[in-house]
C-alpha cells in the first residue's frame, strides 16, 4: 500500500520478490545492496531473517531511495518471501501492503513445476490480502540463465507469461548481477507510473 | 472498510506528531512511531538518532502481523498490542486502526502499565486524524502529473 506524504514530499512503495525456493530472490537484494549507486544515506541496511543454513525464514528487507523526481523523494522497500512451501503463512504476511511484485523464476527445466506452483501460490496469496495480480504491476525475471539445464526463454514465457496481458520479462544471472537492475528499474517505473496516474486530476466531460 | 491509507497532508502529520509528542511527555518514553501494517514509517517523534527507524518499522509490522496470525490460530480476532521486554529497552506496539500501528520504544525501567495507559488515547487521537484524512476528497491537492516517469532515466544505477 503506497504511502504519499505531502508534508515531507515522499512517496513510499513496497516491492516483493516472489518465487520458488532457491530461485535467487535473496541474491537479487544482495546484489542491489552491493552495487547500487546512491547518495550517502539513501540506502538502508539489508536485513535478513534467515535460518542457520541461510535460507529465508521470514523475509529479507532492503530500504532504498531512488533519485528525487521534481522535488518528490521516491522510497522503495524491497522484500523477499521465503520460497519453501511450508512457509506459506509468512508469505501472506509479507504480501500485506504490496504495491508491485517481481516474480523470480528458476530457468532450470527441473524447476518448471515449482515455478508454476509458486506463481499460482502468488495469485492465491494475493487474494488472501484482497489483491488481484491483474491489478498490481509485476514483472518476471528468468534467473540462472547461465546454467546448462536452462530452458529456453520462450518456454518460460509460455508457462508464466501467456496471460491476456503480457508483462515485461528479463533474463538474469543474479549471482553476477546480470539482469538485476533491469528488473528493478522496470518494476519501479511501472509502480511509479501507476501511482502518478492514480493521483492525476480526473478529467470529466 | 477502506483498502488503502489515504494521502497525508501537512496538517495530518502535524496533528499526529502532536499526539506522539504529548504521549512522550506523559510517559518519558524514548521514541514513538506511527507505521503502517505493510512496514512503512509514517512519522515519528523523540530520539531518532540512536535507532534505525526504517528497519524497526519493517520488523515491528512483521512481528505484529505474525502475532495477529497467531491470534487467529487461538480463535482470537486479533491481539490488540504486542509487548517486547528487554533489559535496557523495551517496545510496545499498539493497533491504531485497520492500517496503522503505534510503536513505542522506552527504557525498561519505565512502567509498562503507564505506557499502555497513555498509548490508548494517543492511538485513538491518531485514528481520528487518519479517519478525517480518509474522508477528505481523495483528489484534493495531490496532482502528481508533473512527475513524469517517462522523462527520467533509470531510477537505479549499478556502480561500475
Amino acid at each position: 500500500m503506497a504511502i504519499l506524504n505531502a508534508a515531507t514530499k515522499e512517496i513510499q512503495l513496497k516491492i516483493v520478490y516472489y518465487g520458488p525456493a532457491l530461485c535467487g530472490k535473496t541474491t537479487n537484494l544482495v546484489q542491489v545492496h552491493k552495487r547500487v549507486q546512491t547518495a550517502p544515506g539513501n540506502k538502508g541496511r539489508l536485513v535478513s531473517l534467515a535460518t542457520n543454513s541461510d535460507r529465508t525464514l521470514f523475509f529479507d528487507f532492503l530500504p532504498i531511495e531512488a533519485k528525487t523526481i521534481k522535488g518528490f523523494k521516491t522510497k522503495f522497500q524491497l522484500y523477499t518471501v521465503p520460497g519453501q512451501v511450508i512457509y506459506n503463512a509468512t508469505r501472506q504476511l509479507v504480501l500485506r501492503g504490496v504495491d508491485g511484485v517481481v516474480f523470480v523464476a528458476d530457468s532450470q527445466y527441473s524447476k518448471m513445476a515449482e515455478n508454476v506452483e509458486s506463481f499460482q501460490n502468488l495469485e492465491e496469496n494475493l487474494r488472501t490480502v484482497k489483491l488481484n495480480l491483474a491489478d498490481i504491476p509485476y514483472v518476471l525475471q528468468y534467473n540462472k540463465r547461465d546454467l546448462e539445464g536452462a530452458a529456453p526463454v520462450e518456454y518460460l514465457e509460455f508457462l508464466l507469461n501467456s496471460r491476456e496481458v503480457q508483462v515485461p520479462s528479463f533474463p538474469a544471472t543474479a549471482h553476477d548481477c546480470g539482469g538485476v537492475f533491469e528488473t528493478l528499474n522496470a518494476i519501479s517505473r511501472a509502480l511509479l507510473s501507476k501511482f502518478i496516474n492514480q493521483h492525476a486530476p480526473q478529467v470529466t466531460a | 472498510m477502506t483498502t488503502t491509507l489515504p494521502p497525508l497532508i501537512e496538517a495530518d502529520i502535524h496533528e499526529m506528531d502532536g499526539a506522539l509528542g504529548e504521549f512522550l511527555k506523559q510517559t518519558d518514553a524514548t521514541t514513538a512511531l506511527i507505521i503502517d501494517k505493510g512496514g512503512f514509517m509514517i512519522t515519528h517523534q523523540g530520539d531518532a538518532r540512536r535507532f534505525d527507524l526504517t528497519t524497526i518499522a519493517a520488523l515491528a509490522s512483521g512481528a505484529y502481523m505474525a502475532n495477529e496470525t497467531i491470534a487467529n490460530l487461538v480463535h482470537e480476532s486479533k491481539f490488540n498490542s504486542v509487548y517486547q521486554q528487554g533489559e535496557k529497552a523495551s517496545m510496545f506496539v499498539n493497533c491504531i486502526d485497520e492500517h496503522c500501528l503505534l510503536v513505542i520504544i522506552f527504557a525498561s525501567k519505565l512502567s509498562v502499565g503507564a505506557i499502555k495507559y497513555f498509548a490508548a488515547p494517543a492511538a485513538e487521537k491518531i485514528a481520528e486524524q487518519l479517519k478525517s484524512a480518509q474522508e477528505r476528497d481523495p483528489g484534493s491537492g495531490f496532482d502528481l502529473s508533473a512527475l513524469n516517469v517517462a522523462d527520467t532515466e533509470s531510477l537505479f544505477r549499478k556502480r561500475a
